[in-house]
């Protein structure tokens, strides 16, 4: 041995002994390397079956009377433990293709109707045809041919026709709530066309109030300000080519045109305030609820929420007047994944929540219910609502949402109105920014 | 001994074998298997379409593209360039002065506080933003008009004009103590001695400051701005919370645009296409600063 | 003269200190605000602004959103995930830098650049690929699908920094031990491990860390309520429909607080690690 091993090992082992006290050579032992946690969850006990549920309605009408049909079902099996899971809108969006084609699936959950979503997934085979269990248990008389056609998609994932995917329990339509306080103090009637509804606003504006609030943060609540717009020269006939992918849409057409050029003079003359772009949808409605702005543009979804918030003055809403097509549709669908485990179960409760019980508690919230007892109803503003979309219904009036036709048209579609809000672009290039998209996916079908 | 000896270092690769592999499977293939993706065409489900170069041509051509990078751009203003200077005055000023006045405690405290932000996730730090630049009960027109200064008070997230910006004084704020805890440390490396000299030699602060220290911790400088420059470029978290690259694209970035294209759009290949071009960009960043580093030292 | 440069100097001194302190509490003041605006009641806030103090310790916004999150879950999914992470990463990264190190082998220069190149991998990259792999083996939707990609993603970085550390190691101490017999594993475990225990445990920390605050991964593979972590909660809380402002500030008070704690607790490891890591 030499030298240099000899100092080198006197050396070593004086840091052994410095570094952590055990004299390692004499005792080269073996050793069992630490080991880490593992997170395996805990097995749930085998005799018990699990019913996942996930929706994203907490806080809304759809959501309590879900609640209660849940409630329903576990009194019907008592053997069976019901899980719901709240999820977001957004979540959903992103995630839901994912999750489809996974096994992790819950047993019937919500997603958001159109091609781009529910038409995709169904496309895909990643949903249960429905059509027969429909008929069994007579959800299609429940269902009215112009709910149904956001229910129903075909081959190509295109709604309107085709096997039934979805299930929806609600209906829903874009109106304009208004502060009726406001309309008295200064003295104006609701409109009955769209220049009184901008005599209206103009009224306002001169007397220094902001007449309409608009969350556009959120982009999906300004396609809705647009859509009503474009419904004022769009026919039935462009509403389904654009909607359904086919025939001819003319993005520079009289209709398009109309509707962006007009949606510029709106946010010109200042109908939405300086800011819109950076409201988010909630705080747009607190605007309201504030009794800070005399119209409000949005869904019968919040309908629940306008009811539980406001209590300083008082309201009443219209639709968008002097048309016949309205943005709304059936609401937002239950589906049975394809990779469901317990889809008897799935069945049984989307039954519970068509059935009268949990539709009357769906009403009472103030939601439009498609099955309600309306004798047990009795807020007249939510009788109004109801009828509402009665009338629409009779005059095949749905015209659905203008971010359904095309996958991802939702961000498109809305960053370009945020853009035209901004005066970014021209209301010509708001209608090229739209078209380049719809039109590269009609082709790529 | 010497066939014991050469023996010594045999048998070390068995120790890599969990790692390599690991290595294998859960990066090396994806990463491969993302960059054939970026030659097709996808949904996400079903059988991917071969299609060549198209996404990339759609890429070049693609305004969105042009707008995620440019704003990668700014924030790498935002995360490295102004850090870096701020950090080398702040570092040097705690270190020769406030240390030196008040104590290294003093000066350890700041250091600590300026650190703070960078251990929060970024997505609840672009919560945090959120909350702060809300335009009606936000934190910052709250100060501005307490300030009587209404007509500064704005929807900074909102507007196209500001909203860039705003993100970018959030990412200044969270970014700020990395370079400055690095280069206090490297301060400590430089001898006394040099800045004895140069104060004899009648140097003023600023001189030293150019000209020993800036040139003394030129390796620390070299790092912070390769790694801040890279996580600029990978941004994702804080554009999720606070805009989700809007309004229409003011805040778009590489890693937000490939995501809206995975999950949003369904356009799987072109999402994986802006990732590899991505990943590109960095890779040949990284590997073009380690050879202008090996050349400096040789 | 000396008088007077005395008091320059006394003025320069404390204007130096002034300033840094009015630019620490700008550093801080966010922090500040969220943690007001936890403790205010709704209408306080409506009342008084986001920059008051709160009138009382208000808990029922912060028990509500504790509730609304199921946060314990998710306090417990984010320490379960992070600690394993960090277990396994220094695991991972000690086996790799002890080959690579210490023993040198051939092709180290080829397989350190792959994992520094790894280091610098844009996340989006393995989305997808990864999500079919996890799907095929049943991992998707589980907590151990985002350790195992955490695990090797930080273990690239921690592979270069203890291989740096390790080959500065002296060879005749390792010649030595050999040659007093102890085997590859011992030499392992009762002499680099003890040797290299700071190295070690600045990796712990950063790991923890790094892991606690991911998003991207967690987001994409964790769908399950019960399976998230504290950032996604946080994130996720934010989009749900909330009419209310001081929930949006508890949610993210909570999303902030864990690291706070974290801080206080590794502080000076912190600190020793960042300058460690920025050396190498």
């Amino acid at each position: 041995m030499s030298s240099v091993y000899k100092t080198s090992r006197r050396h070593f082992l004086k840091l052994c002994v410095g570094t952590t006290g055990v004299l390692a050579l004499a005792a080269c032992a073996p050793i069992t390397p630490p080991t880490a946690p593992t997170a395996a969850p805990a097995p749930l006990p085998a005799e018990k079956r699990v019913f996942k549920v996930w929706h994203y309605e907490v806080g809304y009408a759809m959501g309590d009377s879900w609640a209660d049909a849940m409630e329903d079902f576990k009194a019907m099996h008592p053997d069976v433990e019901l899980v719901f899971e709240e999820k977001t809108f957004e979540q959903i969006m992103e995630t839901a293709r994912m999750i489809l084609s996974s096994q992790e699936v819950p047993d019937v959950m919500e997603i958001n109707k159109g091609n781009a979503t529910a038409g995709l997934y169904s496309k895909e085979g990643l949903l249960t045809d429905l059509t027969e269990v429909a008929k069994e248990r007579g959800w299609d008389k429940i269902l009215s041919p112009s709910v149904q056609t956001t229910c129903r998609y075909d081959e190509n994932g295109i709604m309107g026709s085709g096997k039934l995917y979805g299930v929806t329990t609600y209906g829903e339509f874009v109106m304009v709530y208004y502060n009726k306080d406001m309309f008295k103090q200064h003295g104006v009637e609701v409109p009955t066309s769209l220049e009184e509804f901008e005599a209206i606003a103009d009224k306002f504006l001169a007397e220094g109030i902001t007449p309409l609030t608009l969350g556009a943060a959120d982009l999906w609540p300004q396609t809705h300000n647009w859509q009503e717009l474009l419904l004022y020269k769009a026919d039935r006939e462009l509403i389904n080519n654009f909607q359904f992918l086919k025939g001819e849409v003319d993005f520079h057409g009289p209709a398009f045109s109309f509707a962006a050029e007009k949606f510029a003079e709106h946010i010109r003359k200042g109908y939405y305030g300086p800011n819109a772009n950076a409201v988010s949808y909630v705080d747009a409605n607190s605007v309201f609820f504030q009794g800070k702005a005399p119209m409000n543009l949005t869904g019968t979804w919040a309908f629940g929420e306008f009811m539980k918030q406001i209590k300083d003055f008082d309201w009443g809403m219209f639709l968008m007047p002097g048309k016949k097509l309205n943005t709304g549709s059936g609401g937002n669908l239950w589906i049975v994944p394809a990779h469901a485990k317990n889809k008897d179960l799935a069945y049984d409760f989307i039954d519970l929540t068509l059935a009268k019980k949990a539709q009357t508690v769906l009403a009472n919230a103030g939601g439009i219910a498609l099955n309600a007892d309306l004798s047990q109803v009795t807020d007249p503003k939510v009788r109004e609502l109801n009828a509402l979309f009665a009338t629409i219904i009779e005059n095949d009036g749905l015209a659905f949402y203008p971010d359904w036709p095309v996958p991802g048209y939702l961000d498109i579609l809305g960053g370009c109105l945020q853009d035209l809000i901004a005066g970014i672009k021209s209301p010509a290039e708001f209608n090229d920014c739209i078209a380049g998209p719809y039109n590269e996916y009609k082709a790529s079908l | 001994m010497t066939h014991k000896g050469s023996s010594l270092y045999r048998g070390y690769a068995l120790f890599l074998l969990p790692g390599v592999l690991a290595f294998l499977v859960l990066i090396l293939f994806p990463f491969l298997a993302n960059i054939g993706l970026s030659f097709t065409k996808w949904s996400g489900v079903g059988k991917p379409v071969w299609i060549g170069l198209a996404n990339y041509e759609r890429a070049i051509s693609d305004s969105s593209f042009w707008a995620s990078f440019k704003n990668n751009l700014l924030l790498i203003v935002a995360m490295t360039i102004i850090p870096t200077i701020v950090g080398l005055f702040l570092a040097a000023f705690l270190f020769d002065y406030i240390a030196d006045k008040f104590g290294q405690g003093v000066a350890s405290i700041f250091r600590a506080g300026f650190y703070l932000p960078q251990i929060i996730p970024l997505v609840v730090a672009g919560i945090v933003w959120r909350w702060i630049y809300q335009p009606q009960w936000g934190a910052l027109n709250g100060l501005l008009r307490f300030l009587g200064l209404d007509s500064l008070a704005r929807p900074w997230l909102g507007d196209h004009s500001t909203a860039m910006y705003a993100v970018m004084g959030m990412m200044v704020w969270f970014q700020i103590g990395y370079p400055l805890v690095i280069f206090m440390a490297a301060l400590q490396r430089i001898d006394p001695e040099l800045y004895e000299a140069a104060a004899l030699d009648g140097a003023s602060w600023l001189q030293k400051f150019f000209r020993i220290t800036i040139h003394l911790i030129r390796p620390e400088i070299a790092v912070v701005v390769l790694t801040t420059a890279i996580h600029a470029l990978k941004i994702f978290a804080p554009i999720y919370s606070m805009t989700r690259g809007g309004p229409g694209k003011a805040t778009i970035v590489a890693s937000y645009f490939s995501y809206q294209n995975f999950f949003e759009r369904s356009n799987v290949g072109y999402g994986a296409t802006i990732a590899t071009i991505l990943t590109l960009i960095i890779v040949l960043l990284t590997i073009g600063f380690i050879l202008a580093q090996t050349r400096r030292e040789e | 003269m000396v008088s007077k440069s005395l008091i320059a100097d006394g003025v320069s001194k404390s204007l130096s200190l002034v300033i840094l302190i009015v630019l620490l509490l700008a550093v801080l003041s966010p922090f500040a605000i969220i943690t007001f605006n936890t403790f205010k009641t709704e209408a306080e806030l409506y009342t008084r602004g986001p920059l008051s103090l709160p009138k009382s310790l208000d808990l029922t916004t912060l028990r509500e959103t504790w509730a609304r999150v199921d946060y314990t879950t998710k306090l417990m999914n984010s320490l379960v995930i992070s600690t394993a992470v960090a277990f396994l990463a220094v695991g991972l990264s000690l086996l790799n830098a002890y080959a690579l190190g210490i023993g040198q082998i051939r092709g180290r220069a080829f397989l350190l650049v792959l994992f520094i190149l790894a280091i610098t991998l844009p996340e989006e990259v393995l989305a997808y690929p990864l999500y079919y792999f996890f799907k095929s083996v049943g991992l998707y939707n589980t907590r151990l699908a985002v350790i195992l990609v955490l695990t090797v993603l930080h273990a690239s970085y921690g592979t270069y920094l203890l291989t740096s550390v390790f080959s500065v190691f002296s060879r005749e101490l390792i010649d030595a031990a050999m040659i007093d017999g102890c085997n590859k594993l011992q030499l392992l475990f009762k002499i680099i491990v003890p040797l290299s225990k700071p190295s070690l445990s600045v990796l712990f920390v950063f790991f923890f860390i790094w892991t606690w605050n991911a998003f991207f991964l967690p987001l994409i593979f964790l769908v399950s309520n019960t399976k998230q972590t504290v950032p996604l909660a946080a994130a996720v809380f934010q989009t749900q429909h909330e009419t209310l402002l001081t929930p949006q500030s508890a949610s993210a008070f909570l999303g902030v607080l864990p690291c706070l704690i974290f801080f206080v607790l590794f502080q000076r490891t912190l600190t020793k690690g960042i300058t460690v890591g920025a050396l190498k």
